[in-house]
Formats: C-alpha cells, structure tokens, sequence
C-alpha cells in the first residue's frame, strides 16, 4: 500500500461527503473551464476584429452616402492625398454602380442604358446601368417600400409604377474596386475562380456573390452583360451575408468608364497601421481632404460597440475565470482543513509510529488532487456542454442594445443606407455577435485544468502543513 | 537499556500547575517485562508518552541504548519512534480503511522496506499474534476489540523495536480476551527480548510482570524484584 494508494483509499472513505465534495467542485471547475472557453472564444474574435476591420476608415463624399445625398464627387486625385496622411497604410477607391435588371429598366419609361439618377439632387455617388443579371433577391415587403419611397425621389413618379409594383425586381450593386478587398476594407473571400488581377486598369472581368452566381447559373468563365458590355466571371466571392452575396465587383477603371464618370469615386477606404492610431489618422484625413468635399467615418464605428462590449464579455469571463478558479481552490482548502481537523488523531496515530512530516503533507496533498481530478473529469464534462451557451448568454446579455441597434436595413433595400458588399458596417456588428463560437478545445480545457490543479495544491498545501503541527501526542486524545 | 532520569513533566490548568510526572527515574533492562500500575489520572499515559518520545519532558531525560533523547531534533524523534518504539494502545488506534495487513505494513513503509518483504513480514506477524489467517485482509472496522489488538501488537513489532509501550492494552478487552493479551505480550518479551512496559490498573494482570511499578503523585515506586512468573501459570 503505498501513499498514493492510501490518498485515493480516503478520498473514498466517505462516498456521500466525496460525491457532494466532488459535485461543488465539478460546478466550480466546470464554470472556471467554461470562462476560460469563452474568453479565449471572446479574445479570438475581438483579435480578429481588429485585424480585420479595426484599422479602417471609410471616406464618402461630403454629404453623401452610397446612392444617397448631394455634393461633389471624390476624386481619384484625393487617393493620392489621403495617401500622404501619416500611418495610413494603404487607399482603395471604389465606384458604386446600380445595376438595374431587365424587367426594371423596361419598366422605366426613358429605357435609356445609363440613367443618371433622378433630377433634384437625388442619389450623387451612384450611377444606374442595365443588366441581364436576375437580383438573388426577392423585394419581399421591404424592397417594395424601399421602392416605393426611392421612385418619388428619383423621379419616377408619373410613370404608372405607384401603386402596382408587380414588374418591380431589386437593383444588384456593381463596385469597381482598387484593390481585392470588399467596401468595408476587408479581404474579398473568393470561393472559386481567380481575382481580378490588377484592380487599376479596364477589363471586363468581374466578381460575382455566391448567390447572385447561384441565381444566374454563373460559374467562373461564364458571361454576362452590363450596359450591352459582355464580362466574363474571373471568380465568385462569399460576403457572409444575403445582401453583400447579391453584387458583383469590377476594377475601379472599368467601372468609372461604365458610368461614364473617369477619375470619380464613391467612396475611399484607408487603412490605418494600428488601432491606436485610428482615430488621430481620421481627425488628419478629414483635415487634409476639406471637412467640405468629404465625409471621414470610422468604417468600424459601429463595430466598435461591438468590439467593446465583446472587450467587456472577455474581461468579465476572465473574472469568473478568476473567481471560479478561487472558489476550487477555496473549496479544496476548506474540505481539507475539515479533513485534517476530523483525522486529528490518525495524524498522530500516524506520527506516533514514525511517519515523517512530508509523508502526512503528501498523502492529504494527494488526497486532495484525487478529488480534484474527479472534479476536473465532472467539471471538464458540465464545460463542454455549457461553455457553448454561457458564452453566447454572456455575449447576448452584454450587447443585446448594441446589436439590436445596428440591425438596420439589411433586407435588400437601396433606400436606406446600407452600402454594398460586406453587409456593410451595419450589418457586421450583430453578425459578428452570433459568429463567435465557444466551442471547448482540448488544449484550453487542459490549460484550464492545469491552472485548476495549481490552484488546488496551493489550496491542498495550506492544510497539509497544518498536520504537521499536529503533536503525535494526539494519538492520547480522549482516552 | 532504557535509563529514565529524573522526569518532570508538568501542565498548566488555568493557574494551577500539575505535575503527573514528577521526577521520575528508573532502568530497564533489555527483554523486561515490566507493569506500571495506578489510579487513573495518576499520570501513567504521560509517563509513557515521554519514554515514546510523543511529548516532551519539562525537565529529565530518556536515555535508551546510551542515546540521549533530550538532545535530539524533532526528525530524529520521528526516527526513534518508528524504529525503537512499538506502541499499543488502550483504543487500538489502527487506520480504520485500511486491512489488518495494511496497518501491519505502515511502520516498515515509513521505514522504506520494500513492498514484498513487508507483506511477507506482516503476514508472519499476524501469525504470531494469533489472528486467524483469513482476517488479514479484513478491514481493520470489521475486527473484533481482542482482534484489533492482536494486530495492534503486530504492528507495535513490525520494525522490532527496543522498547514496547502498552498503554491499558487490556482496558477496552473483556477479561479474558485481555488474559490472551497478557499472555501474549509477555510470550513476545521472551521470545524476541524485546523489553515490554505495560500500563494498567488491573492489579492481577501487573502480577504477571517481572517488574512492578506503582505510580502515585508523580513518583514511581517499586514492588520487590521477584523472578519472572511463567505466563499464564
Ligand atoms: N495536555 C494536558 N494538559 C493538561 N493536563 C493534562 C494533559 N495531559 C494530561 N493531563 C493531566 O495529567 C494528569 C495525568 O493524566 P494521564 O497521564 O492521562 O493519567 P493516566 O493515564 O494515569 O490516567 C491528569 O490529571 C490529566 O488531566
Ligand atoms: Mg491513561
């Protein structure tokens, strides 16, 4: 019989008290594994962000937004400009196109190919083309009020299009980019097929969304028109979202050719090296191109609420972390220092016949991390299960203001604000929300176990040094 | 050879100061079987846990075999108590979970003997003290009183030490059973001479012993010296 065996024999001595023991500890253990999932989830996906889309800055026109709202154009010669501002990375410009299909354009009385948008100072940025492209969207009731609403102010009224809107099909959005990336600055996620090449110069190859080539039956090679031009599909991208899927990317040249405005641009997305400097950089860009001419926004202002309260859920899960490690801990002290208190005359029974000090201490040590490891086992189980929901209740709970707010309108509607590709800044917010997935990776959950059985020898130490104060003269207690 | 040298060991309670133990002092030779006899709360159990080294004397000394006790660190103390010392308690004091064997092997572990000599070494002690062979792996709560003493004995031999300390063995023992003890212990004095000092208040079991003691307000006096008694005649 040997210590170890000794250890494990009493964890078991009373099984009511060891399971209730081992049941607590499992609950404490389980809670801190479960933290530790979802903030390593939490801390990933705030890594992500960051990387992704934290260092962004999205320029529009002054006075403008997508196909909304007045003023002058950007110019690509404002690239160069917004280029020498200090810590910015890269400038992609883009121009926006609305691509109207075929039962839309007919139905508009003009049938002229390149519409410009309504007279009275409607949509600035956004020039309209025809396409043979079907939209992968229904208008659904949405899209029909976003219709409605947009053919008063385009000037469309009078054309016997009020009131029925049977032939009514959604616009699909063209973008000309300077560089792979969507209109949010992130990288184009191409699924098949190839990019475009050199962003910079005419060619009629284009980016098609995943379901816009579904509903078409386009594949990479496959050909389609836009203002009577034949493209040929270079590749098909995944936004991650319905409305960002429903849009096809050109180069930046070909599409201001397409809209006949050379050197315009939509928008301008600067990149910044480094979150500390966004906001310095934005406060230089917006002086540098005229608070007149252009509208400097945080492309992740919006994420940013996101990124904070998920920076809250990360903080707070690592103090439960903390906090539920401490309680294992605690837990194990406390039962041991009960142990060590009932056992009093067996520790002297024990010194009595010679054992030594560190005998005692390592079999109540041991002790110890049997019922911790019967614990971790329980707790490892109940984490598993749990840290999935806990994280998302956590998240859910933390940022149900944040995310409710930015839903706006995403349903495929051109009449509010949502911009093209990317799901937009609005979109991304509650979608990143959901994204995040706690699921219990082996190396956390081991991590996570590793620290429980730190904080259970500290916990089991205490006590075990406890009995080597107890006097062998013990042994003589009431008798 | 165990020299007690006049012992003190006194308590406080509350602002009163006892001394059970009083100056004490007295020899043994090796292979004795000796009794210490007196009313209870006469201070026979502190008497024997300063010669066991499981409390310390205020004043005196345990000499056994020339090596001053008094003069030895608390490791050293550990040391003598699992190597020169067996213990036999009035209440057993064997760890209940584990079997008879088991509570037998504990000292030659604290010792580091390696595990298959202490089994073998166990058993054969077992044998010695009379328990029944199928018993030995029984757990030790599962034994009757008279049994867990015999396998208390064996434990006390289990380093064969200098000096064993029976504190009441009898005390929790119908008469009989305690009658078996006796026996026992003094067919151990003899056949391993090993020196024997039992605690009891039972005057005719003391009759049994070579040497008799008496203690009485913290002295020891002795009955004459008369030649060993064969056990049980
Ligand atoms: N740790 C202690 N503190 C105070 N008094 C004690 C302590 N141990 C023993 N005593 C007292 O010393 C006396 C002798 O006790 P003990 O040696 O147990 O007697 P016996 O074994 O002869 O019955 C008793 O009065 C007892 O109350
Ligand atoms: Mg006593």
């Amino acid at each position: 019989m040997s210590v170890l065996a000794r250890s494990v024999g009493n964890a078991f001595r009373n099984k009511i008290r060891t399971a209730a023991v081992v049941a607590v500890l499992a609950v404490a253990i389980g809670l801190a594994l479960a933290m530790l999932v979802a903030n390593q989830a939490v801390g990933g996906k705030v890594q992500e962000l960051n990387a992704s889309v934290g260092t962004v800055l999205t320029v529009n026109p002054a006075g403008a937004q997508g196909f909304d709202g007045g003023g002058e154009p950007l110019t690509t010669a404002q690239t160069a400009t917004a280029a020498a501002v200090p810590n910015v990375v890269s400038v992609v410009g883009t121009k926006a196109l609305r691509l109207e299909t075929a039962t839309a354009a007919s139905a508009s009385t003009t049938g002229t190919t390149a519409q410009q948008a309504g007279p009275g100072g409607g949509p600035g940025g956004g020039t309209s083309v025809t396409t043979n492209l079907q939209a992968a969207i229904d208008a659904g009731t949405l899209g029909n009020r976003n219709n409605t609403s947009g053919s008063t102010g385009s000037g469309n009224t009078g054309t016997g299009n009020t009131g029925t809107a049977p032939t009514f099909s959604l616009p699909i959005t063209a973008t000309g980019i300077g560089a792979e990336v969507d209109t949010a600055g992130k990288a184009l996620n191409i699924t098949s097929g190839t990019g475009l090449g050199d962003y910079t110069v005419a060619s009629t190859k284009a980016l098609v969304g995943t379901t816009l080539a579904t509903k078409n039956n386009l594949k990479a090679g496959s050909t389609f028109t836009i203002a009577g031009k034949t493209f040929t599909v270079a590749g098909i991208f995944d936004a991650g979202t319905t409305f960002g899927n429903n849009a096809v990317y050109t180069t930046l040249a070909e599409a201001q050719a397409l809209a006949a405005t050379p050197g315009e641009l939509s928008s301008m997305v600067v990149t910044v090296n480094s979150m500390a400097n966004v906001d310095a950089a934005k406060t230089a860009l917006q002086t540098a191109l005229g608070s007149s001419k252009a509208d400097v926004t945080q492309g992740q202002r919006n994420l940013d609420t996101a990124v904070s309260s998920l920076d809250s859920v990360k903080n707070i899960s690592l103090v439960a972390f903390i906090a539920a490690l401490g309680t294992a801990g605690l837990i194990i002290l406390l039962i041991m220092v009960m142990l060590v208190r009932e056992r009093r005359r067996e520790i002297g029974v024990l010194k009595a016949i010679g054992a030594r000090n560190r005998t005692i201490g390592l079999q109540f040590v041991l002790e110890a991390l049997v019922l911790v490891a019967l614990g971790s086992v329980v707790g490892a189980a109940i984490a598993s299960v749990a840290s999935g929901g806990i994280a998302s209740a956590l998240i859910s709970s933390n940022s149900s203001t944040a995310a409710t707010s930015q839903r706006g309108p995403g349903g495929g509607g051109f009449g509010g604000a949502g911009l093209p590709g990317g799901g937009g800044p609005f979109g991304g917010a509650s979608q990143l929300l959901t994204s995040v997935t706690a699921s219990a990776s082996p190396g956390v959950i081991a991590a996570g176990v590793a620290a429980v059985f730190g904080v259970a020898v500290v916990g089991a130490l205490v006590p075990a040094l406890l009995t080597a104060r107890i006097r062998p003269i013990e042994v003589l207690r009431g008798e | 050879m165990i020299e007690v040298k006049d012992l003190v060991r006194q308590f406080k309670s509350g602002d009163r100061t006892i001394k059970p133990v009083n100056g004490v002092s007295f020899e043994l030779e090796k292979g004795t079987l000796a009794s210490i006899v007196g009313k209870s709360g006469s201070g026979k159990s502190t008497l024997l846990s300063l010669l066991g080294a499981l409390d310390k004397p205020t004043s005196g000394d345990v000499v056994v075999d020339g090596v001053s006790l008094a003069g030895l660190p608390a490791g050293k103390l550990t040391e003598y108590r699992r190597r020169d010392i067996g213990f036999v308690f009035q209440q057993f004091n064997l760890i209940p979970n584990l079997s008879a064997v088991d509570n037998v092997m504990l000292p030659m572990e604290f010792a580091g003997m390696r595990k298959a000599a202490r089994l073998e070494r166990a058993r054969s002690l077992l044998e010695q003290v009379q328990l029944d062979p199928e018993k030995q792996s029984r757990r030790i709560n599962k034994l009757s009183g008279g049994e867990q003493q015999r396998v208390a004995i064996a434990r006390a031999l289990a380093n064969e030490p200098k000096l064993i300390l029976a504190d009441e063995p009898t005390g929790n023992l119908d008469e009989q059973t305690g009658e078996h003890i006796i026996e026992l212990l003094s067919s151990l004095s003899r056949d391993h001479n090993t020196t024997i000092l039992v605690v009891t208040h039972d005057r005719s079991l003391a009759q049994k012993t070579e040497r008799r003691f008496r203690l009485q307000q913290g002295k020891l006096s002795e009955e004459t010296v008369r030649p060993r008694v064969a056990a049980g005649a």
